[in-house]
């Protein structure tokens, strides 16, 4: 980490401006000789999930609290939108920047409303308008606000609550959100439902975030960018998910991002990006020596029935067909339904427990669009392997890295 | 829940949420629960039944001049309006004292010196009462204040201690959610903690006016009029229907005190707690 400049600007031109720039930042807590982060320079493009990674204790979350100042740096400065905020007045910078913990910290003696109308509050807005973004934001994160708004948050789940934590920290619409481990202590199932959400959120709201977490697979899917700590306190690599998997600059990103690093490959993409394949389909109402001849014209062993608004109904084979007692009810049920938002990794999931061992794709309103099956995954890993290939021939501006960036593609070509 | 209703709730520019609270709401809800009703009707009736039976023991019996004056009603009134105030006139002072110290003790800056108080408010404690009475009254001199000065020194412990295990149970990760969203730290502890300690600290409010009407009642002794004083008087002149009237007085106020407090409790504690 020699060459600050560079690290500091890891983008290519087309990049958008830095919304969050950290200069030299470096905390030392009193009592201890090793800084707890050193010197960590980064920029943080406007609109973007930059995801800070790393093990316990390598100072990805004392870089995040020193960006509102809930830890104050020892040394370096802070920019947020070009304005040097490193000492400005704490409480009013935190009312400018969201800001969502783990353990989600609502006020278990408020209401949700009164929760989620708190900066909005503290920024003296009427009641009136207090009250209309409580309902906006209840409605944006799936909470039915007049369900919930009078509610207190010890009648909420697990994940209701990080939805309510998340409507809180958007409540004045601040362009920065701070999110620490937002949802590392939710359950699998739902913390997955929460990364999509917030992901289709992201996607209206564009919001400049910086996030925390331990996980790199939920860095990979929820990240930009991704900042890899090690345990020097310092960043390892600060770059897109595709190159960090693709091009890791040294042994510890390299082991950090681990084994199995085109499977996390597949988190990247999502089913809408890629060509789906086509099945042969038929209408469920159809007459049984009809569905015979085309099953008969087909290469696929299945036939796969469609109801009249096009929703995927039912498998069926030639044995099906053939039973004295055939109902269009006759044959395998579908399973293994997803839709174009889904990751390719979820998609392969799927795939692997469908009964046909493809993933049917369908859009919002359940018609069947195509299938993924194992070709299309397979196109879409290569594509992916030679657009980073290509990326790295051409970008050879990588300060810290460009000579291990350099070395890396050689070895591997 | 109608918009109108959740926005009669105040809280938005309003006094503290824990003053909103539904007491009709709360009221009917507390009439379902049996354990609830027994708690909110039995004491008084309790109360009535031993104060019929001294009644009626007392005026079954043939009562000397001096007996007559000890017990005469206007006396006994008055008697009991000074116990009462002067019972929470301690609880006042304690209030006064001991709730910021508590604030004060578990702000960072001052957590080293919070031994240093907790030892004197034990002190106070472990001191016997009636020793600390006759010790304030050579100090200051015989009297109400005497006795209220003493007794405060003796309930500041309950209040002071809770305050400050109140405030320091205040889960961690709700103060850096406050303050990461740019509440002062003034607001942090008068929007915040103050009130999620609230159920904590009332306990000890209880504990403190509890002792407090007790201990008072020495109060007699060193020329502060109480109940006490109609105990005592029981006591000098050997007679048990003067006797027997003090102490069942001054044992059904400290039981009506402790119902109305419990109750008070109840309606003040924040909602969603």
């Amino acid at each position: 980490m020699t060459d600050t400049e560079e690290t500091a600007m890891p983008a290519s031109e087309s990049d958008p401006p830095a919304m969050i720039r950290l200069e030299e930042l470096t905390k030392v807590y009193p009592g201890s000789e090793e800084p707890a982060v050193d010197a960590v320079t980064m920029d943080i493009p406007e609109g973007e999930i930059v995801v800070l990674v790393g093990p316990s204790g390598c100072g990805k979350t004392t870089t995040l609290k020193m960006i509102n100042r809930i830890v104050e740096p020892t040394s370096g400065r802070i920019r947020l939108e070009g304005e040097d905020v490193t000492n400005v007045d704490p409480d009013r910078l935190r009312r400018r920047i969201g800001y969502v913990i783990q353990q989600v910290g609502l006020f278990p003696h408020r209401t949700i409303a009164q929760n989620v109308g708190t900066v909005p509050k503290l920024l003296g807005w009427d009641k009136q308008a207090i009250e209309q973004r409580t309902d906006e934001l209840l409605e944006l994160v799936g909470m039915d606000p007049a369900t919930y708004r009078s509610r207190f948050p010890k009648e909420l789940s697990g994940g209701q609550r990080q939805r309510v934590g998340v409507a809180r920290a958007m409540a004045a619409d601040p362009p920065v959100m701070l999110m620490d481990e937002p949802f590392g202590a939710i359950d699998p199932i739902t913390r997955d439902r929460l990364q999509n959400e917030f992901l289709r959120l992201q996607e209206d709201i564009e919001k400049t975030i910086v996030f925390v977490t331990h996980d790199i697979d939920e860095a990979i899917k929820m990240g930009d960018r991704i900042a890899i700590f090690g345990n020097d306190h310092r960043i390892q690599q600060y770059d897109t998910p595709e190159m960090l998997l693709s091009n890791p600059v040294n042994e510890f990103v390299d082991a950090f991002t681990g084994t199995g690093a085109s499977l996390k490959r597949l988190n990247l993409t999502r089913v809408r990006d890629v060509a789906l394949s086509d099945w042969p389909t038929a209408a469920a109402d159809s007459p049984r020596e009809e569905l015979q001849r085309q099953l008969g014209e087909a290469e696929h062993s299945f036939l796969l029935l469609l109801d009249r608004g096009q929703r995927p109904l039912r498998w069926v084979s030639e044995r099906d067909l053939a039973r004295p007692d055939w109902t269009p009810r006759g044959g395998l049920k579908v399973r293994a339904v997803v839709e174009p938002h889904v990751t390719l990794h979820d998609a392969l999931d799927e795939m692997l427990t469908s009964n046909v061992g493809v993933a049917t794709v369908v859009d919002e309103r359940g018609s069947y669009q195509g299938v993924v099956d194992i070709d299309t995954v397979m196109t879409a890993v290569n594509a992916m392997r030679a657009e980073t290939r290509e990326r790295v021939r051409v970008a050879p501006w990588h300060g810290v890295a460009a000579s291990d960036v350099a070395d890396a593609s050689e070895a591997r070509s | 829940m109608s918009r109108g209703a959740s926005s009669s709730t105040p809280g938005v520019g309003g006094p503290p949420a824990w003053g909103t609270v539904r007491a009709s709401q709360r009221g009917r809800a507390i009439l379902r629960d049996p354990a609830r009703v027994w708690q909110y009707f039995g004491i008084p009736v309790v109360v009535v039944v031993a104060v019929t039976l001294t009644v009626t023991f007392v005026s079954g019996q043939e009562l000397i001049s001096r007996e007559e004056r000890a017990l005469n009603p206007d006396l006994l009134l008055a008697l009991g309006l000074q116990h009462v105030r002067l019972g929470l006139t301690v609880v006042f002072w304690v209030l006064v004292l001991s709730i910021p110290l508590g604030v004060m003790l578990t702000r960072p800056w001052a957590k080293p010196y919070a031994p240093a108080f907790i030892a004197v408010a034990n002190a106070g404690q472990a001191i016997p009462s009636f020793g600390l009475m006759v010790l304030f009254a050579i100090w200051i001199g015989t009297g109400e204040t005497a006795a209220v000065a003493a007794t405060v020194a003796y309930c500041i412990l309950p209040v002071l201690r809770n305050t400050m295990v109140g405030l320091n149970q205040v889960d961690p990760s709700i103060i850096e959610a406050a303050r990461g969203m740019g509440m002062t730290k003034r607001g942090v502890l008068l929007q915040i903690e103050l009130p999620l300690s609230v159920p904590v600290m009332l306990a000890g409010v209880r504990t403190a006016l509890i002792l407090a009407i007790g201990t008072i009642t020495l109060g007699a002794l060193i020329g502060a009029g109480t109940f006490g004083r109609t105990i005592n008087a029981g006591i000098i002149g050997f007679s048990d229907p003067v006797l027997v009237t003090g102490a069942v007085a001054a044992a059904s106020l400290a039981l009506l005190v402790d119902w109305a407090a419990g109750i008070v409790e109840d309606f003040v504690r924040p909602k969603g707690l």
